[in-house]
């Protein structure tokens, strides 16, 4: 991109920006992992989380009780319907997986030689 | 007259209008194609494989065999990537694939995908994965391979599972386990970003799992790039600009974007469990980690282990999977160090040179 000699020129503007951050990448990388290691910066991140989930718990909460009523009222499924539907679907692909390993092994060499 | 070389001139050049001109168009060019490679997906993952069995959002895959079968190894190998991302990783891209590398090297090859969990999946745990998902597709590889017996190399928390899988059904046919960037020790409670964070008593991952159900995408990926923040946010970005007209380093940073780009949630229960069983509490190297009720004891771990360890991994620092070693039964087994990062290992353009020939060499031995 930049032709880097190493020498200062005012006509190069991305040069000058590509030399001052070659010289500075290591040093910041080094500081930013040392920051995210400290038991200061875990505390931070964990209490940020916290509240956030705190605060935005309650009006979560509201805009699924609304929007399952809504969708209730609407004769439409609701996600707990769709997830109950799903879980219900994955028992039967289960049933039909154990169908499928009987199936497998009557149909083995070695036991079809036994019989 | 003087017979002194001549100085070089090293006063700044004054760039003509032309020169300007050409130059502004070029980096308009750069920006153009810098922005192209941010927001489309290269084609990965393009090695041809079939669908043989699915469950959920679990799918099995059996690559296509690119040599004669007589000169196929006798053993297949199962591939279990981590259950936080697409295995896409592992055909990366057509010429630097290691499933295409294994595949010329005759082996019957297949892959576990473990999907993106839905809201419904929102209760499944290390104990489904390991005794309910896994035990399905080892009858499903064994039915369709033909064999008895079986490898399986695990990568990340499909390295975990595999592990715990090995220990709890040692008899079920595994002869080799190659256990890749293994997180599995975390007794060092500041050996690395995770282990801190996820140390601090102001981290409560009941309380997200119970609010959010799964883990977002986005919450694990940034979880992730800020253990190396100005490497994942920024240094990736200016090596590309740097190396934007060399299209060989092009075309590997577009693969790896997109399936970094590609994130997926991890279910809420299993979240729980690496944290508190793993995490905080240590239980697999304890001795007291239990699925669906049955102890983990490493000690009946009997396959032969191969376990790659990458030297500089800030995901899992290597004493997270050194000790295993100590404690698990098998008497075949061997500690492989890898200069490079997480998945720079399998990855990284020194993959193909130094890290796949080590596994293949050792699997091929083992694997007839």
């Amino acid at each position: 991109m930049t032709k880097t000699n190493g020498d200062f020129n005012p006509f190069d503007p991305t040069g000058m920006f590509k030399g001052m951050r070659d010289a500075n990448m290591d040093a910041w990388s080094k500081m930013m992992i040392d920051l995210v290691n400290t038991d200061a910066y875990a505390e931070a991140t964990g209490a940020a989380l916290n509240a956030w989930l705190t605060t935005s718990g309650p009006f979560r909460k509201v805009l699924e009780d609304s929007m399952a009523k809504t969708l209730e009222q609407l004769n439409l499924p609701s996600r707990d319907d769709v997830t109950r539907l799903a879980e219900r679907l994955t028992n039967i692909e289960m049933r039909l997986d154990d169908l499928d390993a009987k199936l497998d092994e009557s149909l083995r060499p070695s036991h079809s030689g036994e019989n | 007259m003087s017979n002194a070389a001549p100085t070089p001139d090293t006063s700044p050049q004054i760039p003509t209008f032309l020169e300007l001109c050409a130059g502004w168009h070029k980096a308009a060019e750069n920006i153009e194609k810098f922005n192209r490679l941010l927001t489309t997906d290269a084609k990965i993952a393009q090695t041809p494989k079939e669908l043989i069995w699915t469950l959920n959002k679990a799918k099995l895959y059996r690559y296509a065999p690119v040599v004669p079968k007589e000169e196929q190894k006798r053993t297949p190998l199962l591939m279990v990537f981590a259950i936080m991302n697409r295995p896409h990783v592992l055909d990366l891209r057509p010429g630097h694939s290691y499933a295409e590398y294994m595949l010329r090297h005759g082996y019957d090859l297949y892959l576990l995908d473990w999907g993106a969990p839905g809201p419904e999946d929102k209760n499944i745990t290390f104990d489904d994965y390991t005794l309910e998902y896994l035990p399905r597709v080892i009858r499903k590889l064994k039915s369709v391979s033909g064999s008895d017996e079986f490898s399986m190399l695990g990568w990340c928390l499909g390295a975990l599972i595999s592990t715990m899988y090995s220990a709890l059904r040692p008899d079920d046919g595994l002869k080799n386990l190659i256990l890749l960037t293994a997180p599995l020790d975390f007794a060092d409670k500041t050996a690395g970003g995770f282990t801190r964070w996820s140390s601090n008593p102001a981290f409560n991952p009941d309380t997200i799992a119970e609010k959010l159900g799964n883990i977002p995408p986005e919450m694990i990926d940034n979880g992730a790039k800020m253990l190396k923040p100005i490497e994942n946010y920024f240094g990736s970005y200016t090596m590309l600009w740097d190396n934007i007209d060399n299209p060989g380093t092009v075309e590997a940073w577009h693969a790896m974007n997109t399936w970094v780009r590609d994130i997926i949630p991890m279910a809420g229960a299993t979240y729980k469990q690496l944290i508190n069983d793993l995490y905080k509490e240590n239980r697999l190297m304890e001795g007291t980690m239990k699925l669906r009720g049955e102890l983990v004891d490493l000690k009946r771990l009997k396959a032969n282990v191969l376990n790659v360890i990458a030297e500089a991994d800030h995901i899992t620092p290597p004493c997270q999977s050194e000790r295993v070693m100590d404690l698990i039964g098998s008497q075949d087994k061997e500690v492989f160090r890898v200069r490079g990062g997480h998945i720079g290992i399998m990855a990284g353009r020194g993959a193909e040179k130094n890290t796949w020939p080590h596994i293949e060499s050792w699997l091929a031995a083992r694997s007839d």
